[in-house]
């Protein structure tokens, strides 16, 4: 009912999950939020190792909440061009400025 | 009358040839450019990171258990809109207002926790906003992240008082759907920032 319900409302862009799916989301997000933080007190991990899975898990997380609680899953390519497109420019001023400053985190220093 | 409009804006001033809601696009639109303006602020601090000619520097101050738990309310609450949004759409008002409440309540509690995070670093550890590069950087961006959530908590509440009022139905769905796109965000930012500025070493 509710999944049909979201199909229904996804042709007019208003589409959305099922409280399941809610919840099920809210779980995947509290695990891998312990995941991020447990990784900082295991011993050992190196350190590229390590910010690599913490940007990893941080993107799962992001899109999680962007594609079912922001419903841009179900929404229309009008409303993810609006949202990705800036996203995108956002990501490309990240990664300029830290090019401009010479501060890639994920390289050895004599590389940056 | 205009004739020229289609026939989906006849029936609702909102909706456009699109056939989208115009207030959720401005919506998108807004929050497409907030992007773009905490991408300048993250790309900044990360620009300055380990650059500080003086301390004190992210590992003297953090306190990352305080900081996770803030990153767990704020996605509780993220959960706790959902729902709100669900019970409005089955026009069941007073259990949407309860699960805004707590979105709220949420929200106000991740603020006095940074609140108290800032005055433990301005008092305690020596951190200010011209102390360093790290401290004009670090207030900047979570400043500002968090005057986006004081807005949020602000917002929710206004919606709590007219779903209690009797001033919100299911036909306000629309609105109540665009206040949580703009939560869901602020939440977006944190996990960001969280894992950016908090975690990585």
């Amino acid at each position: 009912m509710a999944e049909s319900h979201a199909v229904a409302h996804a042709a007019q862009g208003t589409g959305h999950a099922s409280i399941k799916t809610y919840i099920n989301v809210a779980v995947a997000l509290t695990i891998l939020t312990a995941i991020e933080v447990a990784s900082l007190y295991i011993p050992g991990i190196p350190n590229w190792l390590l910010v690599t899975a913490l940007i990893v898990m941080a993107a799962l997380k992001f899109f999680l909440v962007v594609g079912f609680f922001m419903h841009l899953r179900y929404d229309s390519n009008i409303m993810r061009a609006l949202f990705v497109g800036p996203l995108i420019i956002a990501i490309a001023i990240i990664l300029a400025l830290m090019a401009l400053f010479s501060a890639f985190i994920l390289l050895p220093r004599h590389f940056s | 009358m205009d004739h020229a409009v289609g026939a989906h804006a006849v029936h609702d001033p909102n909706i456009g040839n699109t056939g989208l809601d115009h207030r959720k696009i401005g919506m998108w639109i807004f929050l497409g450019s907030d992007c773009m303006f905490f991408g300048s602020l993250i790309g900044t601090y990360l620009s300055y990171k380990g650059k500080s000619l003086s301390g004190p520097g992210p590992h003297d101050v953090f306190n990352i258990p305080l900081t996770s738990y803030s990153a767990a309310l704020l996605l509780a609450s993220s959960l706790f809109m959902v729902l709100a949004l669900a019970k409005l759409d089955e026009n069941r008002v007073k259990a949407a207002a309860f699960w805004l409440f707590l979105t709220a309540a949420a929200g106000l509690h991740f603020v006095l926790n940074q609140v108290y995070e800032f005055y433990t670093f301005a008092m305690h550890e020596g951190l200010r906003l011209s102390t360093n590069l790290f401290g004009s950087s670090f207030f900047v961006l979570t400043g500002f992240h968090g005057a986006h959530v004081t807005g949020g908590v602000l917002w929710l509440s206004i919606l709590v008082v007219l779903a209690l009022q009797g001033r919100i139905d299911r036909r306000d769905y629309t609105k109540v759907e665009i206040a949580g796109l703009y939560w869901h965000f602020v939440d977006i930012v944190w996990i960001a920032i969280f894992a950016i500025i908090y975690l990585i070493p």
